[in-house]
Formats: C-alpha cells, structure tokens, sequence
C-alpha cells in the first residue's frame, strides 16, 4: 500500500510529503537491497569526512598544543625557532627546536578583526542591494542586475588577489587612505601612515565585495517569504516605500539577515587565497593601525608550510594543524550558529553553500 | 502506520564501512613502502656512471640561486647523455631539502646544508656540492654611489630595525666622505624557505652576537619586527621589489646579480674577516672556498661563511643538491651517479664557460675526492 503523508490541517510543507511505503524489509529483492546499500554508503560520506578531517587534524595539533598550553591562544610570538641549533629545548614533555615559540593570537585577531570589518561593509551593501532590486528597481532590469550579483560569487580567489594587489589596492592608498586619514585621523587606528595598498582595510574591503553575494543571495529568498498581504497593507495604509520596507519587510526578515551575515562571515573566515597576496603576511605582530599589514590563520599556514616541512622534529607541521584546529572550530561553530538562527527564522530556506576557499 | 525505518545495524555497519576505508586509505599512504634492494654483484670499486640503458627524467626542485645554472647545465647534460633528461625547478632551498627527504623529487637544489637534525633524522640523505657560489647584497638609493661599504654588522642592526635612515652615522663611518640622503631603510627578505636567507643569516649571525643569540641561521628564521620591511618569493622577486622601493637594501644570489645590476640596483662591498671591503667577483669567491675547503668533512656539510684571508668575500657557499642514496631502480641511480661526475668534470658541465656565466667558481680540487666517494654512495 502506497500512503502520503500531510499535516493535520492539510499545510502540507513540499519538503515533507515523500511518498513513503510500509513494504518490510523482506519484500525487497536483491538488486533493492544492493542499491539501498550503495546509496547508504555514499550519504555516509560527507558526515564520514568531517569525522576523519577533525579526528586527522586534532590528532597532528597536539603535540603544539601541549607544547604551548593556553599560551598558544594568547601567546604573541609565533616562531618556528632556530632550525639551525644543535640543542633543542623540551616543554611540557615534548622536543622542539631551540626558541620554537607557538603563539597564535595574532592570527587569530587578525582572521577576526578582517572578517568582522568586512562584514560591518557588506551588510548594509548587500541588505540595501537585494532591496533595491526587488522593491525599486524596475522589473525588467532585474535579472539583468542580479546576474551581476551570481557573477561575482563566482569569480575565483586568486583573481581578486591579483586585481588587489595592481589595481585596488593602489588606488585605495593614493586616493581613499589619505583623505580618511585626514577625516578620521583623530581616531587612534585611522592616522597615518597609510602603506602601500596592502593591508587590513584593503583586504577587509576585498572580502566585503567577495561576501556580499551569499549575504545577498540569501536576503532574497527571505525576502520573498514576507506576506505580500501585509506590504500591501502598509501600502494603503498610506507608508510610503522606505517606511514599509523598515516597519514590514525589515523587522520581518531581521534574524534571517543575521543567519546570512554569519554564513558570510564563515566564508570571510576560511578566505586563504586572496588574503595571501593582500594583507602583506606580517608574522608576530597586530598591525600598528587599520591601513597596516597583518595575517590571517589560512594564508599564514599556506605562507609557513614550507618552512615547516624542514623542521626535522616535526613541531612545526603540528604548530600549523593546531592553528588549523582553531581555524576548523571557529568556522564549523559559526556555521552551525547560522544555520540554527535561520532554520529557526524561515523554516527551512535553501542555503548557498560557501566555496571555502 | 509504522514508518519504514531501516534496522539501526545496517546504519551502523555502513557507517564503520566508510569510516574503515578512510582510515586505511591515510594508514596507506603513511606506511613505508618496500622494494627489493638488488645486490650489485660487481668486481669493480667505482659504480659506473654512463648513458643509463633506458630513458631517465630527473626532477630537480628547489634553490632559486642554483635554478639559473642548472637550467644552462640541461640541455648540454642532456646531449652528453641521450637517456638522462633533467627538469629543474626552483621554489625555495627548503623546499629541495623538504622533498628530498619526502621523496617527492630525484634532486633537491639548496644553497644550504642539511641541519644536523635533518641529517640525524635522515641518515639516507646526501648532500653533495657542484659548485661554488655566494650572494651579493644589492641597494637602490637614488643619488648615492655605487659600491657602498657595509659590514655584518650594520647589516645586522637595519635587520633588526635599529638603523633605519641612510643617513645613519654607523653608516656613514663606513664610508668616510659620502654623504647619503635622508631616506628610509627599506629591509627586503624572503619570504620563502630560502638558501639566500641561510646564508645572510649565517654571515649576520658569524658578524653579530644579538642576531646569532636572535634569530641565528636557517632557511627559515624569526625575522625581528621592522616597520617598512617588504617580502619577496625568489631571487628575481628580490629583485623586482628593491628596484620598486627607493631606500631598499636586499641579499640577492650572485647567479642573478648581473640581472639586478642591469636593473639598476647598487652593489655593496662587503668587509671581510680580515677587514677588507669586497666585491662578490670569481676571484674572492676562490679565496674564501679555499681558505674552507680543506676543513670539509666527508658528510660535506661545510660552511664557507665570513673565511679568513685578506681577499676572501665573506658570504660564499657550497652549492648543494641533495639526493636519497637510495634509489628505486638502478637506471635512476646510473643516471643520477652520471649527472653529479659530469657536473662537477672541468670538460663537463663546469666548464670555465658555464661557471663564469652565474658568477660561480669551480670546487676546490681538494673537496672532489670527497664529493665521488659521495656519489659512489648513491645506488639503486
């Protein structure tokens, strides 16, 4: 017998009504089973890699993170020692080489800090972007609009890099960075000197415009779910578009907006490519003000790996799996946080899923 | 109605399943791989080193300063000996010495030695010089004259960040008369695991006592906290940035020196441990390797750095590739055995010719004995 399930008040939600059968395990026939079990094996797989990916990285972070203790969090030295020496220094049990110091809070202030600016940028852009297209701008420039917007999700990493580093990132420093200096400059973190393009505000802006269309794609399908009858309603009520948009629309779609800011910021976070040949790769130390260099976690293991290879004892494959493990933790918390604030918002509106990279 | 809900063990067997073949899949690639070590059964002491009997490809990958000539030494390696086709690459001496040890490349290129705990920790590895060359340390300074005296020790402290003006008297001192501008030091490094860096800081850490208790030597240091200090990824973009940057001063290898010369970058003097300033020229290349040489062990781990002898430069190398001594298969280790005798032979690939267009300079004579019974060591 073939049954299809519904709600009780017959709201019958498109995700849910399967058709379901009651055949028992033993009326399958032999390809049903074989096929059933393939089909098993392979949804197993993405929850099987995120198992093995945690389980591999964790296992190689140990060793550093027993080596530093809580002072890898805090620590603001991060040195792979001197390689060179013929003594090696032992902390907590484990060998290192000579002056291997792993402190990993600049890193970890700086994959925060240009992620949280780059956020602050691509919010109200995206917000006001996706309300633009939909509530102002006449319907057949539309799509053509909004093609802009799938274009710029795809365009690679490396190529903002590149573009960052000839055309932007020079052009911010000679034209926009001196007259906020000027503007801002009684704020600490806004005074000169400005640098050469490569840096916080540059990278924090890059990243803006590389998460503007998640934030962007995923304030359009919640705002289709506003009810049409309640906009019409402050329509004739007689609020003009912008009171309608900030007391019906706005309000209603508000926590959705949040979900889709943290998602964006998860993608800011693993942002390696980019960040690599923008932020000027400055180990050790916070950048002085907003226009200065500083590093990420992902382009800093990226920028450390060969390094880290000639270190026969090994400590400094683990110093980077352990700042890879911080890496890991933030971003798989941030999505998780998303995601439950948005499921819990809307009811199950399709996500993007982020590149990564 | 009773859902159809699949028996909680079949979830169960299929997760252990998947999870099963991950982790075999990692322990394989980690577990070490055998292969039958042939015994050579030959009457001869020499192994020999000809034409291999089938076609061998030699990858090469690491130092940027050896890259140059090993790419001139190509073409004519390969018309000496039809089977062997050698593919350089460059990408950092770290990078030759961390994929030698991995065995991801037949050669590995490095300006640097083996550490003593890499050599510890692989014994099998071997690092055998094919000729001699230094580094050069380059500035762009509009105005100023060429040929600037520096020494460690100055360069040490615009390393550190304690001189940060060419106008700074220490440097001044060195060169009674100039006048330089009021312009800001602009430091250059590598940002790679560089040879170049293990041999500046080698000189640094021989000339200063704060940078050798600091940073120290390696190909990868701790580079002290410089305000405007830029970073470069190979010799030639050592190059492209100092000639970018007015103020900059960069260590650069001698086999790309006259590209930065062309470019129009300034060369320094440099003193030396008998107080006299030098040019980086084949001539006090020879000096320093022969003050150095005869002090080689037969591991070859050797430095030249900051030699005696009035006319010795202070920053001159061995240039290494390192190689497994063990290798897969007989023809590889014939081919690679042939490379290294052709590459250290005057009628070979060091020729007067092929040297003097890098700027290196041939082995002492009595370093060669040490480098064959080296590459006798190399089988397969």
């Amino acid at each position: 017998m073939i049954r299809a399930e519904g709600g009780v008040d017959g709201n019958v939600d498109p995700a849910s009504s399967i058709v379901r059968t009651n055949l028992r395990d033993k009326d399958l026939t032999r390809p049903d089973r074989i096929a059933r079990a393939l089909f098993l094996v392979a949804a197993l797989v993405p929850a099987a890699m995120l198992i093995f990916l945690a389980v591999e990285m964790i296992r190689e972070a140990i060793p550093a993170f027993i080596y530093s203790g809580w002072g890898f969090f805090t620590g603001q030295i991060f040195s792979f020692g001197q390689l060179y020496a013929t003594t090696l220094s032992h902390h907590n049990g484990i060998t290192a080489p000579h002056g291997a110091v792993y402190g990993a809070f600049p890193f970890i202030f700086g994959t925060l800090v240009s992620s949280l600016i780059a956020l602050l940028i691509a919010v109200p852009v995206s917000v006001g972007a996706v309300l633009a297209l939909s509530e102002r701008i006449p319907r057949r420039f539309q799509s053509g609009m909004s093609v802009f917007l799938e274009v710029l999700a795809g365009i690679p990493s490396v190529a903002y890099g590149f573009w960052g580093v000839f055309f932007f990132g020079p052009f911010l420093a000679t034209h926009i960075y001196p007259t906020l200096a000027s503007v801002l400059g009684f704020i600490p973190i806004f005074h000169s000197p400005v640098g050469f393009g490569e840096g916080l505000l540059t990278t924090s802006v890059v990243l803006a415009v590389m998460i503007v269309p998640i934030i962007a794609a995923t304030t359009r399908s919640l705002l289709s779910t506003v009810p049409i009858l309640a906009k019409e309603g402050a329509l004739a009520l007689g609020m003009t578009p912008y009171e309608t948009v900030r007391v019906v629309t706005l309000p209603y779609v508000r926590r959705g907006i949040l979900a889709a800011a943290i998602l964006g910021w998860a993608r800011a976070l693993g942002e390696t490519m980019m960040v690599l040949m923008l932020s000027g790769n400055l180990l050790d130390r916070l950048p002085q003000n907003i226009y200065g260099g500083f590093s990420t976690i992902a382009a800093s293991i990226v920028d450390l790996l060969d390094s880290a290879l000639t270190d026969a004892t090994g400590m400094a494959v683990h110093a980077l799996a352990a700042l890879g493990c911080v890496l890991l933790v933030i971003t798989i918390a941030t999505n998780l946080i998303g995601r439950l604030i948005i499921r819990r918002s809307t009811g199950g509106v399709p996500l993007p899923i982020g590149r990564g990279i | 109605m009773r859902p159809n809900r699949l028996p909680s063990r079949l979830w169960g067997v299929a997760l252990l399943t998947v999870v099963t073949m991950l982790l075999l899949a990692a322990c394989g690639t980690t577990a070490a791989t055998h292969h039958k070590t042939k015994k050579k059964k030959s009457t001869t002491t020499t192994l020999s080193a000809g034409n291999p009997s089938s076609p061998v490809t030699l990858t090469e990958a690491g130092s940027s300063l050896l890259y140059p000539y090993l790419q001139l030494l190509a073409p004519q390696l390969h018309a000496a000996f039809s089977n062997i086709t050698l593919e350089p690459a460059a990408g950092g001496s770290g990078l030759g010495i961390s994929d030698t040890i991995a065995k991801l490349t037949n050669l590995g290129g490095s300006d640097a030695y083996l550490s003593a705990a890499d050599a510890l920790a692989n014994p099998g590895v071997l690092n055998i010089p094919i000729a001699v060359s230094s580094q050069a340390i380059d500035y762009n300074v509009p105005g100023a004259p060429a040929f600037l005296n520096f020494n460690g020790k100055t360069l040490a402290e615009i390393y550190q960040g304690t001189i940060t003006n060419w106008d700074d008297p220490q440097i001044a001192a060195l060169n009674n008369g100039v006048t330089l501008p009021n312009l800001p030091i602009i430091p250059v490094r590598r940002a790679d695991s560089s040879g170049d860096t293990f041999l500046f800081t080698s000189f640094l850490s021989a000339t200063d006592k704060t940078w050798a208790n600091g940073p120290a030597e390696g190909t990868t240091v701790t580079w002290p906290a410089v305000a405007d200090e830029l970073t470069a990824v190979g010799n030639p973009a050592m190059i492209t940035v100092c000639k970018a940057t007015p103020g900059c001063i960069a260590y650069i290898g001698i086999s790309v020196e006259n590209t930065a010369i062309e470019d129009g970058l300034q060369e320094a003097l440099v003193e030396n441990k008998a107080g006299n300033f030098l040019k980086p020229i084949q001539s006090t290349m020879t000096a320093a390797a022969l003050a150095g040489a005869s002090a080689t062990p037969a591991s070859l781990t050797q430095s030249l750095i900051y030699e005696p002898g009035a006319q010795s430069y202070p920053i001159v190398n061995f240039e290494y590739v390192m190689v497994q001594a063990q290798q897969t298969s007989a023809t590889t280790a014939e081919a690679i055995r042939a490379f290294y005798t052709w590459a250290i032979s005057p009628t070979g690939g060091a020729t007067p010719n092929n040297l003097a267009a890098d700027n290196f300079v041939a082995l002492p004579s009595v370093v060669i004995p040490k480098v064959e019974a080296a590459i006798q060591k190399i089988v397969g």
